[in-house]
């Protein structure tokens, strides 16, 4: 054995605390589902909404896209946590394409009948400028509590598990600024809420590298030992 | 020999792992010992053209790694493939960083070390006892060593120190303390 090697297994074995084995993934997933919902519950509570909440509810297309929006903030959740335990199943990574793609469904319907009815005018329907900062305002405590707990795992795939946590943060983010926001246009729905939320997907997912890298988990682990 | 077949059967490795996630040292030791074989032969076979000390690198580096995110493994499942999953993407990781380095790479041959001028050079002769310096160098533990090699010999940034390391400029800092505490006493008692 290397005689430097042998100095690195020594002072790692000696400066080893004991660790709690992370939980698995679809506990860990559920953890932080209820962390988010609860801040995303408070803030729908604490901001007024401008419009009738129970007509809302009593439409089937609004709960079917909430429902596949919350499946697919729950989907991606579950992904990005099986992405960070090394010998995962990269498989786990395509699980939020399904409800994404009823999400889409849920609102490519009305979208086209929207179009085929107004033409191009659809887009010059008027429309809150609010809703994708309202997004990141919702989605805020949802990623924060995402990045701790992605930094307890591996930074195998950085940019990958970035995304998915994007994408499970701005999709719960985006289930209570459905809640605060009328909006009844579907392509406008699309564009600003859909779009938004694949927008911050791809941001984290550029920035990954910044707060999951080898470096920075390996000092951490340094810091906490000394 | 297959990679994937350890000297060890799975079972145990798992075994020492669960140990040394409850804070047993010597079982941690172990398992290490064990696992540091099957690495390097890993980092050997990917990485053909290395030179031995960088293999070596590459081998503490998987270990640090392997180290810093060991509440990852689930004692329910196979050890193995947990390892090599670490150990490829540490493999994968290096060759990036090794690729990115030389892009900002330049040759210089013949770079003058000091100034022709010949008051610039006066410093030279109170250098003291060169091999007890480089003995007291090489009886520091390798982290405050290479923090030395890299900051005070290699003069090189704390920031590249720190990416070089595969370490924070913090911990670089401390190392580097450390290490000139460390040598200034063991020169003081050898004069």
């Amino acid at each position: 054995m290397n005689r430097e090697t042998q100095q690195v297994i020594l002072q790692l074995a000696q400066n080893a605390r004991p660790v709690r084995p992370l939980r698995r993934p679809y506990v860990r997933a559920a953890v932080w589902v209820v962390i988010s919902m609860i801040f995303v519950a408070g803030m729908v509570l604490i901001i007024p909404a401008d419009h009738d909440l129970l007509r809302q509810f009593a439409e089937r297309s609004f709960v079917i896209e909430q429902f596949a929006a919350l499946a697919t903030g729950i989907a991606a959740g579950l992904a990005a946590f099986v992405t960070v335990i090394p010998g995962g199943d990269r498989r786990w990574a395509l699980l939020p394409l399904l409800p994404i793609s009823l999400w889409l469904g849920s609102l490519a319907p009305s979208c086209f009948r929207e179009f085929t009815r107004m033409g191009t005018q659809v887009f010059l329907v008027p429309h809150s400028l609010w809703c994708l900062p309202s997004i990141v305002l919702l989605g805020t405590v949802p990623a924060l509590a995402m990045v701790v707990m992605l930094r307890r795992g591996a930074p195998l795939t950085p940019h990958l598990t970035a995304a998915l946590g994007g994408l499970a943060a701005a999709g719960i983010g985006n289930i209570g600024v459905r809640f605060i926001h009328p909006e009844d246009v579907s392509v406008m729905l699309m564009v600003w809420h859909v779009g938004g939320v694949m927008l911050l997907c791809a941001f984290a997912g550029s920035a990954g590298r910044h707060f999951l890298n080898w470096r920075s988990i390996i000092g951490a682990s340094e810091n906490i030992a000394r | 020999m297959d990679i994937t077949q350890p000297v060890l059967p799975d079972h145990r490795f798992s075994e020492l792992m669960q140990s040394a996630q409850a804070g047993d040292t010597d079982a941690y030791i172990q398992l290490l010992e064990k696992v540091t074989p099957r690495i390097r032969q890993i980092v050997r076979r990917h990485r053909t053209f290395l030179h031995p000390e960088d293999i070596e690198d590459l081998v503490q580096d998987i270990l640090l790694s392997l180290h810093a995110v060991r509440a990852t493994y689930d004692p329910g499942r196979p050890f193995m493939p947990w390892l090599l999953a670490i150990a490829r993407n540490r493999l994968v990781d290096g060759a990036r960083r090794y690729a990115r380095g030389a892009a900002h790479e330049v040759c210089v041959e013949n770079l003058a070390v000091t100034f022709a001028d010949e008051r610039a050079n006066t410093v030279m002769n109170g250098l003291g006892d060169l091999p007890a310096l480089e003995q007291a160098i090489g009886a520091l533990p390798p982290i405050q060593r290479d923090a030395i090699r890299m900051l005070k010999l290699g003069e090189m940034s704390l920031k590249e120190a720190a990416d070089a390391a595969n370490t924070t400029v913090g911990a670089l800092k401390v190392a580097t303390h450390r290490a000139m505490a460390s040598l200034r006493k063991m020169l003081v008692k050898k004069q």
